[in-house]
């Protein structure tokens, strides 16, 4: 029975968590962004700005849900569906602290990919339905970037798998514990993986299907009120759930110094918090990479992800289980 | 795995009442031009809708077949300890292959997903 | 150098002296008038066969002559077809005229010879009703293919108070829409390819990469682009039909708004032209300050256009540094001038005021402090290898192709052309400052950029030429016409008193006769082309825009390129939709 109540508890947790991080987000990138830029950002509403985001999310409840006649109906309310429900769905797999994840399971890692890939057809199925000339082609780059990217992300994370021999999350941290944190020794397959997850996020460089100088939001020209929100809450919590991989998978998830606390919540607590702020660091980041990059063309993305990538993730495979295999 | 199917349905729940709270709190208007596509403010010549190329199409069937291959090397990642050097031959024969098929496709230029038109004057540069 | 009048005598001798009437002009560009049945013959002999042939047709325009008076030495015309040619081997200027009666408003095209004549015949019918026969596209340019009337014609409005008052009803919005819907077979554009059908998809004009109200009609297969047509004169205001019932001085603020990136570096090819009508001669430090305002203004815009062109290309940061650094240029322009983007402080024969005490440090600090900054960004955009990736080999034309074109400025630069006016034909002074003018060689996108980014260090090191050997002396010129006049001497005596009152309130009555000058703008040569006939309005003022020629050209830079290279392609050009519309 306790059982029971604590695993709601984390799934309520987790919920509300990833809902509310994902806004935060927002203010924070607005912020720093703002920052590197030289500029403000918003700094009226509240104590530093925080509130505009709640500003924000009202406003976005408010504004008219128009549906547009010419559009396909039902695959139009579908599709920002389908990209918050896979984004919000893989966190289920993820540990924050020993124990402390939605189910414990045993091809986790899988389960991320499978949910990550359906996240694609969010944005491709958004482009189709709206029956605009701009918002077809960023559903066309988005099935070309998919192309580009996929083909190696699930290869660039195989390394890890290797080292740890099992696809389940917690053990793979418990792997790390016990040896070294994977970014040490994956170093280029944590460098694959975090281009293959930018790209999955639709973030720039890799906004292709949304550019907005040239189709002007593309897949989601055509979207108001909450299922345009929707699309823009489900790139950060996409956001979120890679930069929780990366702390799991490469930088020993909730591993680190404990001070002392050796038993209970308290402990459990910490080590929520060294995954906090490993998360956090990332989430910088991907922040930090919006500032700086340019974006490639989509026959660009797919020759990088094809002649670079793709080789590169399977050199990284082979020369990793070498090594392993002659280490033993 | 009730855990997960719980948290499924949450979530859909959570989903479901963003989609259905703002049908019910947002305005609603008709105008003249409400019901028209977006296309920087000009009547459209023609629908988004008609037989269009993609020249990645041929990209996507690879796509396909190598994502398909990595299934393979999947489940060799996995059982990778029980199956030691031999397996570690068997699955580097695989690769290779798939390495070398990669080398040919980019040879032939399969790999190519731009407009043609440019790839000729790209061509005539160098 | 070839000889001025050589061209004239060249001519008549191969078509025979009484084909041609020679028209003096207050610039001195040799002015023939042609009959229109000799016209593409002559142009033709002069763009290939002719020794230092004109290979550029500059500019070409029309005037209507029915109301004018003084026309000495000139044949009896209506309307007169402006061709103006340029010939980079003599540099030298030609201009040729066709008189055309106002019931037989005909002349045959040349848009065979020159592409780039195409906008400007549309233009000329557009504005004046006068038909170009073998034009394949005579369609209205500027104007909304519903309007009425031809807008330079002496006797249509200028004034929305002469026209009733507007009004729009569903079915004249219906209508007006109904227009702008893009028919493909009127560009004798198919539908479909044998494998697929092509999208005809609007960019603009309200879209966030067109920089302005500039449409652009894009014909597609899958992202590339088949064709495209570029739609402009939503940005039109009409500043060539204001600049007739201005006075010559009150004109002077809507320069200013013809390249409004360029501030008072639109003033100056106005300046100088009436100047030349005038026979002003200005002094030495009014050439300076004039200098040294214009480079800061180049620097000004482009600075916007380095940051815009990043940001079409998905660079997110630069665009705030350097609209942040435009802001320090704006500092010294408000100091010096009172305004921001558009000072308007260039006189007739002077500037507005002398420069304010202290605003040599203010320049020379922004001068000590851009340099690093310059390097900062070569290494954020210009050495970014996605940056590069996504500009190299784009859009690129060659220098034929440019020249053919009517292209000017960094554009033409960017081929390997070192075409400059501040060097091959100084005005106000450049010739007394020492800078280079930096070149490229392939004409694409990134070198383009190169060329600009390149300038910008140039015109830093003429901006500290000019702060430390400012010459002493008046910022007006000594001259009757000069307005406003120099003010000491009004409480002379009566008579000077009243041509100062004259001189405020109605403007200076510029002698007849015609001059064109132009200058190397921010963007390319911008030019005026001013026809005075003695009143204090000018009769006709035409003005020559960089932007409306490298615009025309964009869908033989963009074909077989996709959505994605025609954005690089639009930033790269750097236009400003009201130097293309005006």
């Amino acid at each position: 029975m306790n059982e029971t109540l604590g695993t709601l508890l984390i799934i309520a947790f987790v919920i509300l968590g990833v809902l509310h991080v994902a806004p935060g987000l927002i203010w924070l990138e607005r912020r720093l962004l703002a920052l590197w830029q030289d500029r403000y950002g918003p700094n009226r509403v509240g104590p530093f700005g925080l509130f505009q985001v709640l500003a924000d999310a009202i406003k976005m409840f408010f504004k008219e849900d128009w549906i547009p006649p010419f559009a396909d109906k039902a695959t139009f309310i579908l599709a920002p569906c389908i990209i918050n429900v896979t984004a919000l769905t893989a966190f289920a797999v993820i540990p924050f602290a020993p124990g402390w994840s939605v189910v414990d399971m045993s091809v986790g890692l899988l389960f991320f990919l499978a949910m990550s890939s359906l996240g694609v057809y969010s944005v491709t199925l958004a482009g189709w339905a709206s029956n605009n000339k701009y918002s077809l082609l960023g559903g066309l780059r988005a099935s070309a970037q998919m192309l580009g990217y996929e083909v190696f992300m699930g290869l660039s994370l195989m390394g890890v798998v290797l080292m740890s021999g099992t696809f389940n999350l917690a053990k793979i941290v418990e792997a790390q514990q016990n040896t070294i944190w994977y970014c040490v020794p994956q170093f280029l397959g944590m460098m694959l993986f975090l281009i293959a997850g930018i790209a999955e996020t639709h973030r720039l460089p890799f906004d292709l299907p949304e550019a907005e100088a040239e189709l002007i939001a593309g897949f989601h020209s055509e979207y108001s009120s909450m299922k345009f929100g929707m699309f823009f809450i489900g790139e950060y919590i996409g956001i979120t759930l890679i930069s929780c991989l990366m702390t799991v998978l490469y930088f020993g998830g909730w591993d680190g110094p404990t001070f002392g606390i050796s038993e209970g919540l308290a402990l459990k607590l910490v080590q929520f918090g060294w995954f906090a702020a490993k998360t956090f660091v990332f989430l910088c980041l991907f922040i930090l990479l919006r500032a700086s990059f340019c974006r490639p063309r989509y026959d660009q993305l797919i020759a990088f992800g094809w002649k670079i990538m793709l080789p590169l993730s399977l050199a990284n495979l082979l020369i990793t289980g070498a090594a392993l295999l002659a280490l033993e | 795995m009730w855990p997960l199917l719980v948290f499924i349905a949450a979530v859909m729940v959570v989903v479901a009442a963003q989609i259905v709270l703002s049908h019910f709190l947002g305005q609603r208007h008709r105008e003249r031009a409400t019901g028209e596509p977006y296309e920087s403010g000009i009547v459209s010549e023609g629908s988004a809708r008609l037989r269009f190329s993609a020249t990645f199409y041929l990209v996507a069937m690879l796509f396909v077949i190598f994502d398909l291959e990595a299934v393979y090397i999947f489940s060799w990642v996995i059982s990778f300890r029980e199956l030691g050097w031999s397996g570690y031959f068997k699955i580097f024969v695989f690769i290779a292959i798939l390495l070398a098929s990669l080398v040919y496709l980019w040879r032939i230029g399969a790999l190519e997903a731009g407009p043609p038109k440019r790839r000729l004057r790209e061509a005539e540069v160098k | 150098m070839i000889d001025r009048l050589d061209i004239v005598a060249e001519l008549g001798s191969r078509f025979g002296h009484e084909t041609f009437q020679v028209q003096p002009t207050r610039d001195e560009i040799p002015t023939l008038w042609v009959s229109r049945d000799k016209l593409r013959e002559v142009v033709g002999y002069l763009k290939t066969d002719a020794p230092g042939p004109y290979k550029m047709l500059y500019d070409l325009t029309a005037i209507d002559e029915r109301t004018r008076t003084h026309r000495p030495d000139q044949p009896a015309s209506d309307f007169t077809v402006v061709h103006h040619l340029l010939s980079f081997d003599r540099n030298q200027d030609l201009r040729l005229k066709v008189a055309l009666s106002e019931t037989d408003l005909r002349l045959p095209s040349i848009t065979d010879i020159w592409e780039s004549a195409s906008w400007c015949e549309r233009e000329v019918y557009d504005m004046f009703g006068i038909k170009f026969e073998g034009h394949p596209h005579l369609y209205r340019l500027l104007m909304p293919r519903t309007w009425k009337g031809h807008p330079l014609r002496k006797e249509h409005p200028a004034r929305a108070t002469e026209m009733g008052p507007f009004q729009l009803p569903d079915e004249k919005q219906d209508a007006e829409q109904e227009a702008l819907h893009f028919r493909p077979e009127e560009w004798g554009m198919k539908r479909e390819s044998e494998t697929s059908e092509f999208m005809f998809l609007n960019l603009g004009p309200q879209h966030p990469g067109t920089h302005g109200v500039l449409r652009i009609i894009l014909q597609l297969d899958g992202e590339e682009i088949v064709d495209c047509v570029p739609e402009i004169g939503f940005h039109h205001r009409g500043a060539e039909k204001m600049g007739e019932r201005q006075s010559w001085h009150g004109f002077i603020p809507y320069t200013d708004r013809i390249d409004y990136l360029g501030g008072v570096m639109n003033n100056l090819p106005y300046c100088l032209a009436v100047e030349k009508l005038a026979g002003i001669q200005v002094p030495e430090r009014v050439e300076t300050i004039r200098v040294m305002m214009c480079e800061l203004f180049r620097i000004a815009s482009h600075l916007v256009w380095y940051g815009t062109f990043a940001q079409d290309v998905g660079i997110m940061s630069p665009v705030f540094f350097m609209f942040n650094d435009r802001e320090r240029i704006f500092d010294i322009v408000r100091a010096v001038c009172g305004g921001r983007m558009h000072p308007s402080w260039f006189r007739i024969g002077g500037v507005a005021q002398d420069l304010p005490n202290g605003w040599d440090k203010l320049i020379l600090d922004f001068v000590n402090y851009l340099p690093a900054r310059l390097v900062e960004w070569e290494k954020m955009v210009m050495q970014n290898r996605l940056f590069k990736a996504r500009t190299q080999g784009i859009g690129a034309y060659t220098l034929e192709q440019a020249i053919d074109w009517g292209v000017t400025g960094p554009g033409l630069r960017a081929c390997g052309c070192d075409w400059d006016f501040r060097k091959k034909r100084p005005y106000s002074g450049y010739q007394r400052f020492e800078f280079d003018i930096p070149t490229a060689t392939r004409g694409d996108c990134y070198d383009r950029g190169l060329v600009r980014a390149a300038e910008m260090e140039q015109s830093l090191r003429i901006v500290r030429q000019c702060v430390e050997n400012m010459p002493t002396g008046s910022y007006k010129a000594d001259h009757p016409l000069t307005t406003p006049p120099l003010k000491e001497k009004t409480m002379r005596d009566i008579e000077t008193l009243i041509t100062h009152f004259l001189g405020v309130s109605w403007g200076p009555v510029i002698p007849p006769g015609e001059a064109f000058v132009g200058i190397e703008a921010t963007k390319g040569n911008n030019g005026y082309y001013l026809v005075s006939d003695g009143s204090t309005m000018s009769y006709r003022t035409r003005i020559r825009t960089p932007s409306f020629r490298h615009m025309q050209m964009l869908p033989m830079m963009s074909r077989g390129a996709t959505v994605a290279d025609m954005l690089a392609i639009i930033g790269s050009i750097d236009f400003v939709l009201a130097d293309i519309d005006r």
